[in-house]
C-alpha cells in the first residue's frame, strides 16, 4: 500500500471542522472544512411562493453555487442540480407547501472532495435554519486505486491521478429508543444511500467496495456532526475533530 | 456508533439534544395512551421521529416537543407576535411575521371595530397581535383582540425601537419568573418592552440612551446564564451613570 502524499493511511479522513450560525442575515449558515477544502453554506427561507415549474403542494429548494474564482459554468450547474436533488430527498417537503428555501454555497477553498464538503455544509446549514428534515446527510469521497484498494477523502492531486472515484452520500446514524429489528449485517449495503456521483470507469466489485468503506466512514462523520450540533448552546460553536 | 439498544423507556432521550432522524418514541410499546406532539416531532407509522435539531422536552404526563431556536418563526395559534404591515387590502392587512407566509389581519379584528372606523395603518406600522389560526398550508390569521373581544395591549406600537432576535431568546424574555436581564435593567431604568414570539422585540424609553442600552443588553443576553446576565446588565448601567 503506497503512502498518500499527506501521510494519511487509506481509511483516514482529513481534520473536520464545522461552525454554524456565522452569518447575521442568513436564516441558517454553516462552514464546513475538510483539510483545505472549505465551503460556506447559507440558507434563506422558507419564503412564500414557488418558482414556475415546481409543484406548489411541496416545498421547493433553490441552490446557488458560487465558485471561488471564475465564471459560473456547466460544472457549477451540475453541482447545483446534484445538491438540489440531494437536499430535496432529505427534507420533509410537505410541512411547508408552496414555499421556496434558498441554499447558497460559496466555495472558500478547494482541495478535492468539494461536492461532499458542500453537501455536509448545506445539511448543517439547513439544521441551523430549522428546516424540517427526515434525517441528516453525510457525504464522503472514495477513490479506487489501480490494485483495487480504496482510499477515502481525496485531495485534489489524488483526484487527478486516480482512474476512478466516487462521491457518496449516506443518511446519518440515528439514535433510537427502539431495538434494531434487523442487524446491520443482514441489511444490504445499498440501503439508505442517497446520492452517488462517480467519475471514471471502475469495475462493479470496486464500486461496491467503495460503498462499503464509505458507509463505514460515514458513521464517523455522522458522529462528528452530532457532537457539533450538541454544542449549539454556545455562541462560538467551532469544533475540530479527526 | 451511538445506537441505544435494549433500553426501552421513552424518557431516555428526554432533555438530551436530538438531531433529525432520531427515533424518540416507539408507539407499539405504549398502548392506550394519548400522546401530544409539539413542534419538531412527526409520526412515522409506529415511531415518533425528530424533524428539527434541539432538546427533547417532556411535560408530564404526555406532551413531547423539541425545543429549538431559529431566526424564522413557525406560526401556531394563540401566540402573541409583533408584525409589520406590508400592504392594505380591502378586507385584510397583510402583515409580515417572519413566517413562511404573510399573515392576514382582518380590518375588523379590533375592539369596537366597524366598517366606519377602520384603522389607517400605513406600510411599516408595527402591530402587536395574536395569532388566531395557523396551519402549514394557509396564510396565518391574526387578531388585535382576545377571543372575548377586549383589546388590552394589542394594536399599533408607536415610537420606540424594534429589533429582531431568535425565537429562543424571545421565549426566554417571556419566561416567568422574570428574565434576569430585564429585572436587572428595570431596577435602574424605566422602559417598556413588547416581545413577540416570532423573534421581534420592541423597546421604548424616555431617552434614546436608555433605549440603546436596553436593546444592547437584551441582544447580548441570549447565551448567558442568569447571574452572567445580571453582571452584564450592571456593567452597562455603570457606564450610563458615569457619563
Amino acid at each position: 500500500m503506497e503512502d498518500r502524499t499527506d501521510g494519511r493511511n487509506a481509511n483516514q479522513l482529513r481534520p473536520l471542522a464545522c461552525s454554524r450560525n456565522l452569518l447575521n442575515r442568513a436564516h441558517g449558515s454553516a462552514r464546513w472544512s475538510q483539510g483545505n477544502t472549505i465551503v460556506l453554506a447559507a440558507v434563506y427561507g422558507p419564503k412564500a411562493g414557488t418558482k414556475k415549474g415546481e409543484n406548489p403542494e411541496k416545498a421547493s429548494f433553490e441552490v446557488i453555487w458560487k465558485p471561488k474564482t471564475g465564471q459560473i459554468g456547466k460544472q457549477e450547474r451540475e453541482y447545483e442540480m446534484i445538491l438540489k436533488r440531494t437536499l430535496q430527498s432529505i427534507c420533509l417537503v410537505n410541512v411547508h407547501p408552496n414555499t421556496t428555501t434558498s441554499v447558497i454555497v460559496q466555495v472558500v477553498g478547494d482541495d478535492g472532495s468539494l461536492l461532499p464538503c458542500a453537501i455536509n455544509a448545506s445539511c448543517a446549514a439547513l439544521v441551523d435554519a430549522g428546516i424540517p428534515m427526515k434525517h441528516l446527510a453525510v457525504s464522503i469521497s472514495c477513490g479506487l486505486m489501480e490494485e483495487g484498494s480504496i482510499i477515502l477523502d481525496l485531495t485534489k492531486s489524488e483526484e487527478e491521478k486516480l482512474k476512478a472515484f466516487a462521491y457518496l452520500v449516506f443518511p446519518n446514524s440515528p439514535l433510537s429508543v427502539i431495538d434494531k429489528v434487523h442487524s446491520s449485517k443482514e441489511e444490504p449495503i445499498e440501503h439508505g444511500i442517497i446520492t452517488s456521483v462517480s467519475y471514471g470507469a471502475m469495475p462493479v466489485s470496486g464500486y461496491f467496495d467503495c460503498l462499503e468503506r464509505g458507509q463505514a466512514a460515514s458513521a464517523a462523520i455522522s458522529e462528528f456532526l452530532r457532537r457539533s450540533l450538541q454544542k449549539q448552546s454556545s455562541e462560538d460553536a467551532s469544533r475540530v475533530a479527526q | 456508533m451511538d445506537v441505544d439498544t435494549g433500553n426501552m423507556t421513552p424518557t431516555n432521550l428526554v432533555d438530551k439534544v436530538v438531531v433529525p432522524g432520531d427515533v424518540v418514541l416507539d408507539l407499539t410499546k405504549m398502548e392506550n395512551q394519548t400522546i401530544k406532539l409539539g413542534s419538531g416531532l412527526c409520526q412515522d407509522c409506529d415511531y415518533i421521529s425528530v424533524m428539527q435539531a434541539g432538546k427533547l422536552r417532556l411535560s408530564k404526563p404526555n406532551k413531547y416537543w423539541v425545543e429549538s431556536s431559529q431566526k424564522r418563526y413557525v406560526p401556531s395559534s394563540e401566540d402573541t407576535v409583533l408584525g409589520i404591515v406590508v400592504e392594505h387590502r380591502s378586507d385584510n392587512f397583510l402583515v409580515d411575521i417572519k413566517a413562511p407566509n404573510l399573515a392576514f389581519l382582518p380590518v375588523l379584528a379590533f375592539e369596537g371595530g366597524t366598517r366606519r372606523n377602520i384603522p389607517k395603518f400605513e406600510t411599516g406600522t408595527l402591530i402587536y397581535a395574536r395569532v388566531v389560526k395557523a396551519n402549514g398550508i394557509m396564510n396565518p390569521e391574526l387578531s388585535c383582540t382576545y377571543a372575548s373581544g377586549k383589546a388590552a395591549e394589542f394594536g399599533q406600537l408607536k415610537n420606540g425601537y424594534t429589533f429582531e432576535t431568535s425565537t429562543g431568546l424571545a421565549r426566554m424574555l417571556l419566561s416567568s419568573p422574570t428574565c434576569p436581564v430585564l429585572e436587572a435593567l428595570g431596577k435602574k431604568i424605566s422602559f417598556e418592552t413588547a416581545v413577540g414570539l416570532n423573534g421581534r422585540v420592541w423597546v421604548n424609553a424616555s431617552s434614546p440612551d436608555d433605549v440603546i442600552l436596553v436593546s444592547n443588553a437584551i441582544m447580548r443576553s441570549e447565551f448567558l446564564s442568569g447571574t452572567q446576565q445580571r453582571i452584564m446588565a450592571e456593567k452597562l448601567l455603570e457606564r450610563l451613570e458615569k457619563s
